[in-house]
């Protein structure tokens, strides 16, 4: 059944009066998201695409039931929506919202700790589960179903090894975008987990870049818990130091902390194959998928 | 955003972080002026934002005030590690009998921020937990509770501080931790932390890089954010609201996702060489490729120019017309090939074609940049 999110799950999107907030919501409802509510203060009872809106979450969990909560909330007001979505008892949230800042984020993270809460993102294109629904901005059609977990900290990057994937006859159970800020909420090691214990997902695609040390931790994880086949690829092979490569969190330091070498090697060492460029995963994906 | 030593000094100063007297100057003669203010002998320091600046010579003792006129002068025509020399730093050189060092940065992976105490100082951190890992203490700090007094005191007594020095250091810490929570920084570093012969505590270099996120809540703070940027055309990229990065190549690219954008240098470089990097992000109008086309062609030399973009998010038909409008109006010469996928392809395709911009259909970058590759061999 895939992981996070299905075509039951009842989602609800904050900030759903917003430009952005209204067109994609149009397109999660066209792909099957099982939307119940959206909310933005002080215009609640609203319609918006057939949806009622609330003035608050509380409101919009007792009414409607929502379990899901994707954020199109300005970056100023994610730290206070966050808190509260949090005490309404929402259990997945995806915070597509650019531009958070680092402090807030970790001071949300800290106070999810005591809730069983999953937070992906900030700067996330999405949780998509292939043909059931999407809670994100990426394109649905990008996307075949069939078996592969795949988990990104590039939006751009998932969509290009994601048709490249289809065109070769593979398909995603589901797909996440971590977000590419220095702090976020779930790490890469939180979603090798779920895709570990899913029926639904024979093997998993890691799409990382330069900055931080995601993929390093991924690679002592996969050693350690991993058993399904996971393949990886890396970008930002020849991005130059102390230079923030778009992402806030795509940064190789001054000291040399960060380089996609340090991240294909720990990689390779824990036994995943790497890929040199994006086309070339669908090879690897062959090679693993007959071997096992 | 990394500040200026001078900037992050000022901001220790208000949080009770006591520094050398110090000015910053832009002249040899208010050097000298300064000099006298604050009372020979003095050091003289390149303001530029980059690390290790005492091995790159931009940091001198002057002994009298000829000195400080003449160190003001040759630093101020300078350059460090390719960062020009626009202000000087004069600070009251004092005699040091022990460096330490004092943190707070970022765990990423953890998601909190952590604090670092080292008994030596002067070098970089990361180098010291390498090899005297048994001199430095590290321990997260709960954002909510913030660091307080006594785990920082703790700290110290870790790294073998005794008496009087673990009073003095870890009130210092605090003090840090301030600067770092009341700024949204990524980084807050004393380095060295210097104990004077008179057994007072001074931080000697001050490191902050602040959140360019949080910026919009320190508008009070005053800092020119494209000023900073040295190289003229990052500074384009910032005002008009893309991610440049320049390369040492000569293939011009524009790619509508960082990651996508990565990548595309990277395959770039197998065959060629990449001039730049150019990410939009999600904001794709006529008006930005237009603006972007005429950033990177701004770079001397090009041979040509590479359009990697989706349109998910981005109306990818609408930065069509920019380019076409680019182009037609610059009479481009060099070949511009893209390849566009997603909503409203064909039209997009249709848009670039009338333009002369080359367009693949085929789903891969490789195969794209093995087009323009081709394309230029043909030429050459």
């Amino acid at each position: 059944m895939s992981i996070l999110l299905n075509r039951e799950t009842k989602v609800l999107i904050q900030g759903i009066t917003g430009r952005v907030g209204q067109s994609q919501t149009r397109w999660m409802l066209e792909y099957g998201t099982n939307i119940v509510a959206g909310v933005t203060p002080g215009k609640g009872g609203r319609m918006v695409e057939d949806i009622p809106v609330y003035n608050t979450i509380a409101e919009a969990v007792a009414e409607q039931g929502a379990e899901a909560s994707v954020f199109f909330v300005p970056p100023q007001g994610v730290k206070e929506a966050a808190i509260q979505t949090i005490d309404a008892g929402i259990k997945l949230i995806v915070v597509i919202t650019e531009h958070v800042p680092v402090h807030d984020v970790m001071e949300i993270r800290e106070y999810a700790t005591d809730s069983d809460v999953q937070i992906v993102g900030p700067t996330s294109p999405g949780i998509i589960t292939v043909g059931e629904a999407k809670m994100g901005i990426m394109p649905g059609n990008m996307f075949n179903p069939g078996r592969i977990g795949l988990i990104s900290r590039s939006g751009s990057l998932s969509y290009e090894v994601s048709v490249n994937l289809a065109i070769a006859g593979f398909g995603q159970s589901t797909v996440v975008g971590i977000g590419a800020d220095p702090v976020v909420f779930t790490n890469i090691p939180d979603l090798l987990h779920l895709f570990e214990e899913d029926p639904d997902t024979d093997l998993v695609v890691l799409v990382g870049e330069v900055g931080g040390v995601q993929e390093e931790e991924a690679a002592e994880y996969i050693k350690k818990s991993i058993t399904k086949p996971v393949v990886a690829y890396i970008a930002g092979l020849n991005a130059p130091q102390e230079k923030r490569m778009g992402h806030a969190g795509a940064i190789i330091q001054g000291d040399g902390r960060g380089t996609a070498q340090s991240k294909v090697s720990a990689l390779q060492e824990a036994g995943v194959e790497v890929a040199q460029f994006p086309v070339e995963v669908v090879r690897l994906v062959q090679k693993r998928l007959t071997a096992s | 955003m990394r500040l200026y030593e001078f900037e992050a000094s000022g901001l220790f100063t208000r949080k009770g972080i006591p520094v050398p007297r110090n000015a910053v100057v832009t002249s040899p003669q208010e050097a000298r002026e300064k000099a006298e203010e604050i009372g020979l002998p003095v050091m003289l320091k390149a303001q530029v934002l980059t690390g290790g600046r005492g091995f790159a010579g931009a940091v001198q003792a002057a002994e009298s005030l000829d000195q400080v006129e003449r160190g003001t002068e040759s630093l101020l025509g300078s350059s460090v590690r390719g960062l020009p020399v626009q202000q000087v730093m004069v600070a009251q050189k004092v005699d040091v009998t022990k460096e330490l060092y004092l943190g707070i940065t970022v765990d990423g992976y953890r998601g909190t921020p952590i604090a670092i105490v080292s008994f030596e100082g002067g070098v970089s951190v990361n180098q010291l937990v390498m090899e005297q890992p048994k001199s430095v203490a590290t321990r997260p700090v709960s954002i909510r509770k913030g660091l307080h007094l006594t785990e920082a005191r703790e700290m110290c007594l870790k790294v073998g501080m005794e008496g009087h020095e673990v009073t003095q250091v870890a009130s210092m810490l605090t003090a840090l931790y301030r600067v770092f929570e009341s700024y949204d920084c990524l980084v807050a570093e004393i380095n060295p932390l210097a104990r004077t012969t008179q057994g007072k505590y001074l931080g000697l270099d001050a490191k902050v890089e602040i959140d360019d996120s949080s910026l919009y809540r320190h508008t009070d703070l005053n800092l020119d954010v494209e000023g900073r940027i040295d190289n003229p055309r990052e500074r384009k990229g910032r005002e008009i609201g893309v991610a440049y990065v320049e390369l040492d190549g000569d293939i011009g690219l524009i790619a509508s996702g960082a990651g996508l954008g990565m990548a595309s240098v990277d395959i770039i470089k197998q065959k060629m060489q990449p001039a730049n990097f150019l990410e939009t992000g999600g904001g794709i109008t006529a008006e930005l490729l237009y603006n972007a086309m005429d950033l990177v062609m701004q770079k001397e030399g090009l041979r040509a120019v590479f359009i990697n973009i989706y349109g998910g998010i981005n109306p990818i038909h609408e930065g069509a017309k920019g380019v076409g409008e680019y182009i037609k109006e610059h009479n481009v010469s060099i070949p511009v090939v893209a390849k566009a996928l997603g909503n409203r392809q064909e039209e997009t395709w249709e848009i670039f074609r009338e333009h002369g911009v080359q367009v693949v259909t085929d789903i891969s970058t490789e195969k794209a940049v093995e087009y323009l590759a081709g394309l230029l061999e043909g030429a050459a």
